[in-house]
């Protein structure tokens, strides 16, 4: 049996490395991959309170994550190709056209 | 620190039984290491190897270079957390999450890359030359993390120190996640569908490119005004026909040029 420590830890763990990833670094593609580790570091934790109350709707809950990743992932990639294609970079400091 | 030696001390604050009391704070993380050890069970163990392992991949992922090699070490880090999933007796999401985030996902993420052609530095040919501010970023980056890790920290050590409640051995299968889908869930996963099939629409029409949507708007029979209103330019030359060679098509479209094309002979996008 694990503790639900366990798990949390891991969760606050993906989340912040995902966070880090996020903010620091710029290169578009390492962003999107890093939203989609702080989305499975809340999955982690959706499905650790799941097994802590013995309750399945946090694993419902974790699946509608997983379907919503998937679809954030779909779209923000087709926009990295657009952008790529009018300015051929990715990197998110160059990316001012509304600014401009 | 002392958070830590707090949770592995015994409760009372005593030393072992039959031991002399430690006489510093190593000896007394010694001990908290040892009753660690001593307390963790064999699905401990392999829970503990592939967290970590989890999140050396998820940490390699972030502060790689090469968005391709970082990829793949973000497949790593999904599959670590799948066998953690199951750990959590969570199969079913074991199953979801390596078929779509460590299968579909991240073959659209490595298709993506390896379509734009992009260099170890992320920038396609041009390096970059705009110095912009970065330190407010790293500024919330660090507050962040500090608040973060402070709340969290300081709750993990106190609470949820406990297996959770008894579940049977149906708990987590495809057989009990679907009755808990179709049934009081059924109208998020009917929602769920529609998103999916917005997503579907929406990336292809955002990732169109140029020519194509002028051929459509041609097809459509948009005249030059139209076209010109919707910042496509001019529409003299048919950009369908076939057997316009690939300078000859890039000429009226100077958003389309790229540059020169890469070693390989890759032509970006169509």
């Amino acid at each position: 049996m694990i503790s639900i420590t366990a798990p949390l830890y891991l969760a606050f763990a993906l989340f912040i490395i995902g966070m880090i990833g996020v903010l620091v670094r710029r290169n578009v593609l390492i962003m999107l991959m890093s939203v989609e580790l702080m989305l499975n570091g809340a999955n982690v934790a959706l499905i650790a309170f799941s097994r802590l109350w013995g309750n399945l709707d946090g694993q419902v809950f974790a699946m509608f994550v997983i379907a919503v990743a998937a679809a954030e992932a779909a779209v923000g990639l087709a926009i990295v190709v657009s952008l790529f294609r009018s300015r051929a970079s990715a990197d998110v400091d160059q990316l001012t056209v509304l600014r401009d | 620190m002392s958070l830590i030696l707090q949770t592995f001390a015994p409760a009372d604050g005593s030393a072992w039984p039959g031991e002399a009391p430690p006489p510093g704070a190593f000896s007394q993380l010694l001990s908290g290491v040892w009753e660690f050890l001593a307390h963790t069970t064999g699905a401990e163990y392999l829970f503990f190897f592939f967290a970590l392992l989890a999140v050396i991949c998820a940490a390699v992922t972030v502060s790689h270079r090469n968005p391709v090699v970082a990829a793949v070490w973000l497949v790593g880090s999904f599959s670590c957390v799948a066998i953690c999933y199951v750990m959590l007796s969570a199969t079913f999401l074991a199953a979801l999450q390596v078929l779509v985030y460590a299968g579909a996902m991240m073959v659209l993420f490595v298709f993506v890359v390896m379509v734009l052609d992009v260099d170890e530095r992320g920038a396609a040919n041009q390096p970059s030359t705009r110095k912009s501010r970065r330190w407010p970023y790293y500024g919330a980056a660090v507050v962040l993390v500090t608040g973060m890790t402070w709340v969290l920290w300081g709750t993990l050590t106190r609470q949820f120190h406990t297996s959770g409640r008894t579940i049977g051995t149906g708990f987590g299968t495809a057989e009990s996640v679907g009755r808990e889908l179709f049934g009081p869930a059924l109208f998020a996963f009917e929602g769920v569908s529609l998103l999916l099939l917005a997503a579907v629409i929406g990336a292809v029409v955002v990732a169109r490119s140029r020519r194509e949507r002028v051929k459509e708007a041609v097809a459509a029979g948009t005249s030059d005004e139209g076209l010109h209103v919707a910042g496509l330019g001019s529409a003299d030359e048919d950009p369908g026909t076939p057997d316009l060679t690939d300078a000859e098509v890039r000429q009226p479209f100077p958003a389309m040029d790229f540059g020169q094309p890469s070693a390989g002979g890759h032509e970006g996008g169509n």
